[in-house]
């Protein structure tokens, strides 16, 4: 279970960014679904991160962090339209409900649930894209130069949970053996037998607590600056992305002030004809967008540019 | 006047101005930041969260402290893992909150912050991780607080706290949902949706009942033997 969202190498060109250029280009993935609802906008955003995640061979962690995000846009799509009233075109009138009243479904509420499922689903993907791309150290590593503390807490803290993990399973293996079922009995009585566990890991944990601390100790933890085990290079690429990415950012926030991807769905859908504005505009996106993925795909067909960046 | 003094004061002057920059920062663009409530209101939340985490940084910490809390936030994180199968029951929330409890409102916000962090880079991060993280953190940091105001509260007072924060937890992490993805904003859309999770907040609050009348008392008893194990020192009297 445990094996199945956390971060793999595959050795793909997203993945050796600099955190600085991953995490920029990222944010400008994350930012755009969240200050725009025009749909052209959302898609478009899909399918940027579809693209990023086909260049990374990650299309399987991609794809099940979706299905999941599916069941929760249909579930936005559904309920808006059920849960707001406004909009001018009546698809279906429900009868009437003891303490909710009369219930209508429009369409403008429909479309605005489903533009709502989209930017659930960018976002959602956005962040499987984080998942796959960014390895949990370089963060903490980049963390560390403002935040050493609490970079070094939640660092030892992912370390320890695949073998606290591990230890959890052979505690209950042996209860098992002494002949507990985990899978009998009513909700009370299985909350207690994973309670022993859990009181069983406890005690164990706390005792290990020590010693990870004397190790730190006789590692000099608190003398004198912070030491670093790993440097992480900085190449064309990482200015190339961060840049990117940065671009990307700016373009969105300008675009989202001054309206160009302004939609409005109450009370009657807008024309959904795009203008020359709002297609330069998100053709100048898409290109800031896209060209991580474009020299990924580069990257990996040109041995020139692969010995250039 | 001495420099611990002065410095303290300087500090207040800061906050001060501070404030009354962003107040009159507020003002000026009343009607932009109505206008866009939501977006401030999240920014606000990520602030909160950010200055738990410059508070544990100003914070003078030992080894003893940094192994403590990582491994309490471990076992947090991966208590989440065999409990995946049952909706809202997670022992997350009771051991954060005896961990605050015991060590303090720190200790229990960093728990609480980092349980939900750390488990979520392997049972995937999202959207939901950084609310998941301050409000989780939360739960911690206000068990710190009644332990430190009211340090022998009992059984039942637990078992309410525990409770009310299955519930408040739930409720908090629906306001964000609400926020973001329902539009336009009426009573009757937020009770709606409210009512479509009161049955798994009902069962996050079980749980957590559950697990603090199945273990709380023998866990805080732990924890708190450990306290005194790690606090412990020797002191030589003279003579």
């Amino acid at each position: 279970m445990l094996e199945n969202f956390c971060y793999k190498h595959k050795g793909a060109f997203l993945q050796t960014l600099h955190p600085v250029a991953a995490l920029t280009y990222l944010a400008a993935l994350l930012l755009r679904p969240l200050i725009f609802n025009h749909p052209l906008y959302l898609v478009g955003i899909l399918l940027a991160s579809l693209l990023a995640a086909v260049v990374s061979d990650a299309l399987g962690e991609w794809f099940s962090y979706f299905t999941v995000g599916l069941w929760m846009a249909a579930l936005v799509l559904f309920l808006n339209p059920l849960l707001c009233q406004s909009g001018e075109t009546v698809l279906l009138s429900l009868p009437s409900l003891p303490l909710i009243g009369r219930r209508f479904f429009t369409l403008e509420a429909l479309c605005y649930g489903a533009a709502m499922g989209i930017r659930l689903l960018g976002v959602i993907t956005a962040f499987a894209l984080y998942n796959t791309l960014v390895h949990p150290d370089k963060v903490t590593g980049l963390l560390s130069r403002f935040a050493w503390k609490s970079a070094l807490v939640v660092s030892m803290s992912t370390r320890m949970i695949p073998a606290l993990a591990r230890d959890l399973a052979a505690a209950r293996e042996v209860q098992q053996m002494r002949g507990v079922d985990f899978s009998s009995g009513n909700l009370r009585q299985r909350l207690q037998k994973y309670g022993w566990l859990l009181e069983l890991l406890l005690v164990s944990s706390l005792e290990g607590s020590l010693q990870t601390a004397e190790a730190m100790q006789a590692r000099a933890f608190g003398c004198g600056p912070r030491s670093h085990y790993r440097h992480e290079l900085v190449r064309p690429r990482d200015y190339l992305c961060f840049l990117s990415g940065l671009f990307a950012l700016l373009l969105s926030v300008y675009a989202r002030v001054r309206g160009y991807s302004a939609f409005s769905f109450y009370p009657k859908l807008a024309q959904p004809a795009a203008g020359n504005i709002v297609l330069f505009w998100f053709l100048m996106l898409m290109f800031c967008l896209l060209f991580p993925s474009i020299l990924a795909w580069g990257w990996q067909r040109w041995p020139f540019l692969r010995s250039r960046i | 006047m001495p420099v611990r003094t002065l410095n303290r004061l300087a500090r207040i002057a800061a906050a001060v101005l501070l404030t009354a920059g962003v107040l009159a920062l507020a003002s000026w663009q009343l009607r932009f930041i109505l206008q866009h409530w939501a977006v401030f209101a999240l920014l606000l939340l990520l602030a909160a969260l950010v200055l738990f985490f410059i508070h544990f940084e100003k914070s003078t910490l030992s080894s003893r402290e940094v192994g403590l809390i990582s491994i309490l936030a471990t076992l947090a994180a991966v208590s989440r893992v065999p409990f995946a199968a049952l909706p809202s029951i997670q022992p997350t929330t009771f051991l954060t909150i005896v961990s605050g409890y015991v060590f303090g409102a720190q200790a229990g916000f960093m728990v609480g912050a980092v349980g939900a962090l750390g488990s979520n880079f392997f049972l995937g991060q999202g959207p939901w991780t950084p609310f998941q993280m301050l409000f989780w953190g939360l739960a911690g940091a206000s068990a710190g607080a009644l332990g430190k105001y009211f340090p022998d509260v009992s059984r039942v007072g637990m078992t309410i706290f525990s409770a009310s924060w299955g519930f408040l937890f739930g409720w908090l992490m629906n306001l964000f949902f609400v926020v973001c993805f329902i539009e336009p904003l009426t009573w009757s859309s937020i009770l709606l949706a409210y009512a479509a999770s009161f049955l798994f907040d009902c069962m996050h609050a079980f749980g957590n009942v559950c697990f603090y009348l199945l273990l709380g008392p023998s866990v805080i008893k732990v924890l708190q033997r450990f306290k005194a194990k790690i606090t412990y020192t020797e002191s030589q009297v003279p003579g």
